[in-house]
């Protein structure tokens, strides 16, 4: 259930030490560039660099396998399917009664499933090198209330512990000769109450004592509290910013002014 | 001390060099070999992190050794199902909030009974002897949710009984209660062993180990540091305190006490030491 | 000296409850003691611990009548983040206090609640880890801490308000023996470096009687004795009737002055029972009285 407490690794790279605001604004661009562009051949290219990212962040390598094991499953998925869906154009390679498949549906299925590569993926370089009190800092930092900031951070804390009290709450139960994976749906299901009923209880009692710790550390003891880290745009933070902001103006105003066919 | 008892006793539960590692790598269990005998009261203890629980859990098959076997009851556990397990071996989590989820006491003793396909007849018999045996019965109507830890305990532990295991595995069961409620607990365990229970105690109090155990089981750093008698288990508080452990103070008392010439062997008690000094103040008068 | 709080005459009575869970309480301690506050389940002792640091009645609704003071403070008329400046509160598991994503951080929440400026919160930080043996840790996961290293941590996420009190619920909960006597040792470095006061919640005193000045044993509510450990341990009867099993030592101690009534002296440390058994059984036979 919890095979990774989070995708975040540990390291010291140019992505990692990069502002958490920067990494987003670009992971946003970038996945806005993706969606603008439609040739096969320029979403290659972008592709390829986001995967140039993804190596230089040096993730490691079963998280890496993990994380990209879906994507590709999901890419070869829509270059299969697209194809069926889309007869439009000419030359018809294939008609089978209803199914119709045609040589620019095939480029259009490769330019999507490329496009979704992308899009999945560009994300990942955010969550690879970016660990979730960055991220909740960053978010903050762009105008997220604290409290609510400090709540997510709180859930994605407490997440994988959550994860283990589930896991010894079905370990407790098949201790008692439940058997969870007989029955039809329905019966199964009704199983899970079994399992929900103390998870939730207990998520309560963590709840409460955590609220007592809240207050018992001065929470909310200022309107206007103050950081142990404040994040801070270094040089190297502006050269990336622009460097991304250049990669996506100019293709789009080629595309949109120019009707460069990008 | 009962070691030649043991021996000629057909083990219940048997681990032969059993290896474990967690997802992500960390080894828990180093090889560890150990069995059980019918009727026999074992303390499993060691520090945080000594792999006592990791231990218990392939005791009924939650986990399944990755190198290594497990026999409960002469079957391999990693052939048999936790469901199959669970009628020789019953196991008492540590915190009761994990377990109890019915509305009322008896559904929640009953649930056990019932997964496992007993007649309705006997889920009511297993059910009242549970209840009778935890002194419960008076609590049957009531949520479990309210009711205090201690009270919550005995429920756990009642719900389980009521599956009549032969083996009974309880994780740090008087962890959070008081001396009163843990005093009750521990005299239940004694009527149960005296019935020919097995117990697997797992837990960090020495003075209850002291008091009401026969074997000690030491874990440190996932392998068997020591599997003695209480008395020889306790005999070298320097060996416990490096397993995390503290021997009894009585016990420590008793033991020097001993070493002098002063007093012989048999305390772990205040009052059991108090009687030996009559004793021995009888005999040299 | 200021005293460290006053208690006088507390009642503390939860709404919707049949009974005070603090009845007529009238205790107190100077600045700089270790008090063990020692009862059974529902004693008390909880209720107790957060009247000190406000969160009763300030944030749990609760009767209070009587007088409530620390550091000479109101504490119904004293904010609980107010209060959390001069009292640090540790409760029993640290799994349910260690919410951050890294030690540092943990250390520096109280301290950024208040406000305090970044150059003093990182002084603070290095400070609080260091009196509890953490330095170094500060990039680490909380919830990656063993659990005498996540209780040490709690602590200094207390510490790093500069409190002057220290309040532990029972601390040692989740503790093995080992990593129970280390917390132990701990508080008591605690005070003799920082001179804190440092009041501690049990429900057992095996172990306790050498670390605490004073304790103060509640029974339903009520104080039913309070003075140093070599007194109120050796009344054994009244640590029983109040649900609690007395350190073994004080209770062998007990046992033989009611078997040879006025041959042996009290103790509470195992060197003295040795010396004073030993004795006992010497003289048996010598005909000496």
């Amino acid at each position: 259930m919890t095979r990774f407490k989070d995708l975040y690794t540990e390291a010291d790279t140019f992505l990692h030490r990069l502002d958490p605001r920067v990494k987003m604004a670009s992971v946003l661009l970038l996945s806005l560039l993706a969606l603008i562009m439609s040739a096969l051949a320029y979403l290659l290219v972008l592709l390829t660099f986001i995967f140039v990212l993804l190596l230089l962040a040096r993730s490691s390598y079963r998280k890496t396998a993990f994380a990209m094991k879906f994507v590709l499953r999901f890419m070869a998925l829509i270059a299969i399917l697209w194809p069926l869906f889309d007869p439009s154009g000419t030359p018809v390679l294939i008609r089978l009664g209803p199914v119709v498949i045609t040589e620019p549906g095939i480029w259009r299925g490769l330019a999507s499933a490329v496009r979704v590569g992308c899009l999945a993926t560009v994300w990942y370089i955010l969550i690879f090198t970016t660990s979730q009190r960055d991220l909740v800092r960053g978010l903050v930092k762009l105008g997220l209330r604290f409290d609510f900031g400090l709540a997510l951070a709180i859930a994605l804390r407490y997440f994988p512990t959550f994860g283990t009290v589930m896991e010894s709450i079905i370990d407790a139960q098949r201790s008692r000769g439940m058997e969870f994976e007989k029955g039809n749906m329905f019966v199964r299901a009704r199983k899970y109450v079994a399992v929900l009923g103390p998870a939730i209880v207990s998520a309560l009692k963590t709840a409460d004592m955590l609220a007592l710790a809240l207050q018992s550390r001065a929470y909310g003891a200022r309107r206007n509290r103050t950081y142990l880290r404040e994040l801070k745009m270094r040089p190297s933070d502006y050269v990336a910013l622009v460097t991304v902001l250049a990669m996506f103006i100019v293709p789009t105003v080629a595309k949109y002014a120019f009707s460069v066919p990008i | 001390m009962n070691a030649s008892v043991t021996a000629r006793r057909l083990p219940i539960i048997s681990l032969q060099d059993v290896r474990f590692s967690y997802e992500g790598g960390i080894e828990a269990l180093k090889g560890v070999s150990l069995s059980v005998a019918r009727g026999e009261n074992v303390a499993v203890v060691g520090g945080n992190g000594s792999g006592k629980t990791t231990l218990a859990k392939h005791l009924n098959g939650l986990l399944k050794p990755s190198s290594g076997r497990v026999l409960v009851g002469g079957e391999d556990s990693s052939k048999t199902s936790v469901a199959m397990l669970a009628r020789t071996v019953g196991y008492v989590f540590q915190n009761p909030d994990y377990q109890l989820f019915c509305t009322s006491v008896e559904e929640e003793v009953r649930f056990g009974p019932k997964n496992m396909g007993f007649g309705r007849d006997d889920e009511s018999a297993l059910a009242e002897r549970a209840l009778k045996l935890m002194d419960i019965s008076h609590l049957r109507e009531q949520s479990p949710v309210s009711l205090s830890l201690g009270d919550r305990r005995k429920i756990a532990i009642a719900s389980v009984l009521a599956t009549s295991p032969i083996v009974l595995i309880l994780d740090e069961p008087t962890t959070g209660l008081d001396s009163v409620e843990s005093a009750q607990l521990m005299a239940t365990l004694d009527v149960l062993r005296s019935e020919g229970m097995t117990v697997v105690l797992i837990t960090h109090d020495m003075r209850l180990v002291a008091q009401h155990m026969d074997r000690v089981v030491v874990m440190s750093e996932g392998s068997v540091a020591l599997d003695a008698g209480v008395e020889e288990a306790f005999s070298d508080p320097d060996r416990l305190r490096r397993c995390k452990l503290l021997a009894p103070p009585i016990t420590v008392l008793a033991q020097r006490l001993q070493a002098q010439g002063v007093l012989p062997k048999g305390a772990a008690t205040p009052l059991q030491l108090v009687e030996l000094v009559a004793r021995v103040r009888g005999e040299r008068q | 000296m200021m005293r460290a709080f006053e208690l006088t005459k507390t009642k503390v009575r939860y709404p919707g409850s049949d009974f005070p869970a603090l009845d007529d309480v009238s205790v107190g301690a100077d600045e700089g003691e270790i008090v063990l506050l020692l009862g059974s389940n529902n004693a008390g002792k909880s209720t107790f611990c957060r009247l000190l640091n406000g969160l009763v009645p300030n944030s749990i609704p609760a009767q209070v009548g009587g007088k409530a003071e620390v550091l000479g403070r109101d504490v119904r008329r004293t904010s609980v983040a107010r209060l959390a400046t001069l009292v640090g509160m540790v409760f029993q598991e640290p799994d349910n206090q260690l919410f951050c994503m890294s030690v540092e951080e943990e250390v520096a929440f109280g301290p950024e609640n208040l406000a305090i400026p970044r150059a003093e919160i990182i002084a603070r930080v290095e400070w609080a880890l260091e009196a509890v043996g953490l330095s170094g840790y500060n990039a680490r996961s909380p919830s990656n801490l063993s659990g005498g290293e996540k209780q040490r941590l709690v602590i200094a996420a207390a510490l790093s308000m500069r409190p002057r009190l220290l309040v532990l619920d029972e601390p040692a909960y989740a503790l093995d023996p080992a990593g129970r006597l280390d917390l132990y040792a701990l508080l008591r470095l605690l005070r003799e470096r920082y001179g804190m006061t440092i009041i501690i919640a049990e429900r057992d005193a095996e172990e306790m009687a050498e670390l605490c000045d004073r304790v103060i044993l509640l029974r339903n509510g009520r104080v039913v004795a309070d003075g140093p450990p070599s007194e109120v341990l050796s009344d054994i009867d009244e640590v029983v009737a109040a649900g609690v099993s007395p350190p073994q030592i004080a209770h062998l101690s007990s046992l033989l002055a009611d078997r040879f009534p006025g041959k042996t002296r009290p103790f509470l440390t195992t060197d003295d029972a040795e010396k004073e058994i030993a004795d006992l059984v010497r003289t048996a036979g010598s005909g000496a009285p």
